[in-house]
């Protein structure tokens, strides 16, 4: 017997563990993660010339447990910095500016971070998931468009 | 024992496909529905054809060697 199933990601997470998606999707995408995130606001606050766009996940809601309410994670790679935060409705933001990026290759920048940190994100949730019920890994491959495939098997009496 | 398995493609948008395997009726439900939870919601879900198959096959083979005897002797 078997089923199909296509589901659409949602976020609910706390904090901690969409920051460890957000170091994921960095590392995949190439981003440098700012240790000051306060410094690195204040000296990257996009001027008159530096064009900034903001994507928000929605279908995410970052529980608000332990949160700061200005804890930020900040990535930068070349000119391009990205901030991912909690908005003030609870949802997952991210920010994308840099001096001489157009609004176009920033947002594509900050929807290429949001579908990666939501890749990470559910990749990091299943796997916490699958274990938990005992399954054993068979394969687990990367493949040619991006796309995680996981093979699990489990036995049951 | 019977073996369950579960091949899960998450897409670079972070859509998933689940295909699960092996499991039975209500237990093949139960994994749909947990993963559902796990992930999102539902955008589709099929029943593959291998869904509508009886739950077990039996074929028995029967064969019989038919001997004749010679009666001259």
């Amino acid at each position: 017997m078997s089923t199909v199933l296509v589901l659409a990601p949602v976020i609910i997470s706390n904090w901690p563990a969409i920051t460890v998606a957000v170091a994921g999707a960095a590392s995949a995408l190439g981003f440098t993660i700012k240790q000051a995130a306060e410094e690195a606001l204040k000296q990257g606050q996009p001027g008159e010339a530096e064009q900034s766009v903001e994507v928000e996940l929605a279908d995410s809601q970052v529980l608000a447990q332990g949160l700061a309410t200005d804890q930020k994670v900040v990535l930068t790679k070349g000119p391009v910095q990205i901030v991912v935060q909690r908005d003030a409705r609870g949802r997952c933001k991210v920010c994308a500016s840099g001096k001489g990026q157009s609004k176009a290759q920033l947002k594509q920048a900050a929807e290429e971070f949001t579908q990666k940190l939501t890749q990470c994100f559910i990749y990091d949730k299943v796997m916490k998931q699958l274990k938990s019920k005992s399954f054993q890994v068979v394969n687990e491959q990367i493949m040619q468009d991006e796309s995680i495939r996981i093979h699990v098997r489990r036995w049951v009496d | 024992m019977a073996q369950h398995e579960v091949e899960i493609t998450i897409s670079r948008t972070g859509d998933v496909r689940v295909h699960v395997k092996g499991a039975k009726g209500k237990a093949c439900m139960e994994y749909a529905k947990w993963l559902t939870e796990v992930i999102g919601r539902a955008k589709d879900q099929q029943l593959t054809s291998e869904y509508y198959e009886p739950e077990t096959k039996s074929r028995i083979d029967l064969h019989q060697d038919l001997k004749v005897e010679d009666g001259s002797s």
